[in-house]
């Protein structure tokens, strides 16, 4: 389970002596729950990514607080990531290292070794379908094997929560369908899932639940039906830019 | 330890597949000995082989005698040279004047006045000119002994005072300008060898996206810090074992025997030379992660990582010209090590203590460098590259 709660953060930059104050977390508040799906929508610089990054501790809020699992991802963010299954935004591949050497490696991060280890990582590579690529170095990769390697890694310890960052960008229909299957297994297994992405058929197919993200706030959250629901829209992305576009009115 | 057994696996594989920065690593190793085996050659031919010096001299119809003497030292007339050095001595134009009156004032016992004309500033005419100072004067002593001879007077009037000079240096000492060199390329070593793989694994991945994945496992970043200068180091020392050895192979196919000299590498020294200077590889690889995890992109890095090697190159030579060095240079890094390795290539007794304490001075600040790159590692500025 994934808590946010009340969590602020501001950038300050300082260019050509002004001060520009950006506020990127405007206190968000929300809940992803075991055994659901739950995507996270919002414009481009709604604060998703940074919400995101302030889970897996590479952020600090300047208030507020995270828990996964109920553990305080400040106080102790080793614990909390052991947990977590990341996919972050900005993502690079060691391109001197096998895909298979890659997925090991984050494997071990995570404390798994010997046969356990070595089942994890196959398990995950034929999950994934990727078995082709598995022993070629990663230098030269599509954007799509790219994804399937960055996937493969943050998931092969099996964590009890995923978050994940815009999973489907560039992936082919065949693979989006493929990860699409594989999340909803985990979501029968009981995992958490917390995802960001900009496709709405995707997320109106996927998730349980959708929370939208706009000005650092929470704009309005339920499953897509409700949200249709609420902005009087028949489809999730009429409904997704009415919620946005009034700041006032819909809130949920 | 199952996490940092996998961050070195890692890291090391890396580094090895990179051929590119690895043979930048060890270029040095190949370099020293190939610079130290011809630096030595041209040094020894210099101190011991007398080249022919071709000297316009006018007059030397007149003193016969005196150019057979010069002759004898190689010494010769500038219509004697050969073609293809033909062009060198003319534009160093060493000019003897020889006056028409030599043989006259000889015979009256006159003082005779010979003109060396040439530019004493030019820095490969050096020993020539020295050797022709050197023959005239021996030739005009051995005349003037003959004339107090013959008038019956004992020569050794002359020299009321007989300094006799004894060199307390060791026959090692002679060597000097090997092992100063060596004692540069091995501090040099040590600093470059690790240096593609510090920048690599540092602002190289940070560039590359992987370091942020890096950072949001489930791992210290002590540990993280700790295996990108565990990699880099070991490099390092695998390029300063490489450097020693190829060089001690190299130095034995030089006589320094003409010279007088001896230098050799003996298992003491060897391990030694180790023991001052795996301190040193730890410590410029954290130095170099340092600055790297510090600058803001790869290419900011790599310029002020570059500064480093500055380092090496001058705190030897700033110890050297120094008369009164002041107490902490001995535990210095760098420079402790260099002032042993000093005191160990002039055959000197070696200050163990104080070998020990510089070595501990070394790997103390290397410990703060980590610990301050894994706090930086902590805070956001990393993530998103603001330094």
């Amino acid at each position: 389970m994934i808590e946010v709660n009340n969590l602020r953060k501001t950038f300050t930059g300082a260019k050509k002596g002004k001060k520009n104050r950006v506020i990127a977390l405007d206190g968000l508040s929300f809940t992803a729950n075991d055994g659901e799906i739950t995507g996270i929508l919002g414009p481009n610089g709604a604060g998703k990514t940074t919400c995101l990054r302030t889970l897996y501790g590479l952020l600090k809020a300047d208030s507020g607080y995270a828990t996964i699992d109920g553990i305080n991802v400040v106080e102790n963010p080793l614990l909390a990531r052991k947990e977590l299954g990341i996919f972050p935004d900005k993502f690079g591949l060691y391109e001197r290292l096998t895909a298979y050497e890659q997925i090991d490696y984050f494997a071990s991060l995570h404390g798994l070794q010997g046969v356990a280890k070595h089942q994890a990582i196959e398990t995950v590579i034929s999950d994934l379908e990727m078995t082709a690529l598995a022993h070629r170095k990663t230098a030269g990769f599509s954007q799509g094997q790219r994804m399937k390697v960055t996937l493969a890694q943050a998931l092969v310890h099996q964590p009890k929560n995923f978050v994940l960052d815009e999973p489907t960008r560039g992936l082919d229909v065949m693979s989006t369908r493929v990860l699409r299957n594989y999340l909803a297994r985990f979501r029968e297994k009981g995992h958490c899932i917390l995802f960001s992405s900009h496709v709405m058929q995707e997320v109106a197919a996927l998730c349980d639940r959708v929370i939208i993200v706009a000005n650092g706030k929470l704009a309005a959250q339920g499953t897509p039906a409700e949200l249709c629901e609420l902005a009087g829209e028949s489809h999730l992305e009429e409904a997704f830019v009415k919620i946005i576009g009034s700041d006032e009115g819909v809130a949920a | 330890m199952i996490q940092f057994r996998a961050l070195l696996t890692k890291e090391l594989k890396e580094a090895l597949r990179d051929r590119r920065a690895l043979m930048m690593a060890l270029m040095m190793a190949v370099m020293a000995p190939v610079m130290i085996f011809t630096l030595s050659k041209v040094m020894i031919n210099k101190t011991i082989e007398t080249p022919d010096i071709y000297v316009k001299i006018s007059g030397a119809e007149y003193a016969p005698k005196l150019i057979k003497h010069l002759k004898e030292a190689n010494i010769l007339l500038f219509e004697q040279v050969p073609k293809s050095e033909k062009v060198m001595w003319d534009e160093r134009e060493v000019k003897l004047t020889i006056p028409k009156t030599f043989n006259q004032d000889m015979l009256d016992g006159k003082s005779i006045e010979l003109i060396l004309n040439t530019d004493y500033s030019d820095k490969a005419m050096m020993s020539p000119i020295r050797r022709i100072q050197d023959n005239i004067r021996e030739f005009a002593q051995s005349i003037g002994y003959k004339r107090l001879l013959v008038r019956g007077i004992d020569v050794r009037l002359l020299q009321p005072i007989k300094l006799i000079e004894q060199n307390t240096a060791m026959p090692n000492s002679n060597a000097t300008f090997i092992s100063m060199m060596l004692g540069l390329y091995l501090l040099m070593a040590a600093f470059m060898s690790g240096l593609p793989v510090a920048i690599d694994s540092s602002a190289g991945e940070r560039e590359r996206n992987v370091l942020e994945m890096l950072l949001c496992q489930p791992v210290s970043t002590v540990k993280i810090v700790l295996a990108k200068l565990t990699s880099a180091s070991l490099i390092a020392v695998v390029g300063v074992i490489l450097t020693l050895v190829l060089t001690s192979f190299a130095v034995s196919f030089i006589d320094l025997t003409k010279i007088g000299a001896s230098f050799s590498l003996d298992g003491f020294t060897i391990s030694a030379l180790l023991l001052l200077l795996i301190p040193i590889c730890f410590f410029a690889s954290a130095l170099q992660l340092f600055v790297a995890f510090h600058s803001k992109n790869f290419k900011e890095a790599q310029s002020m990582v570059s500064m480093i090697i500055l380092i090496p190159a001058m705190v030897p030579i700033v110890t050297m010209i120094m008369d009164d060095r002041p107490k902490w240079l001995d535990w210095l890094p760098v420079s402790g090590q260099s002032l042993i390795m000093e005191d160990l290539f002039k055959g000197l007794p070696v200050s163990w203590n104080l070998l020990f304490f510089t070595g501990v001075v070394t790997l103390a600040m290397t410990i703060v460098l980590v610990l301050a790159m894994a706090k930086k590692l902590r805070s956001e500025k990393v993530v998103l590259a603001l330094s």
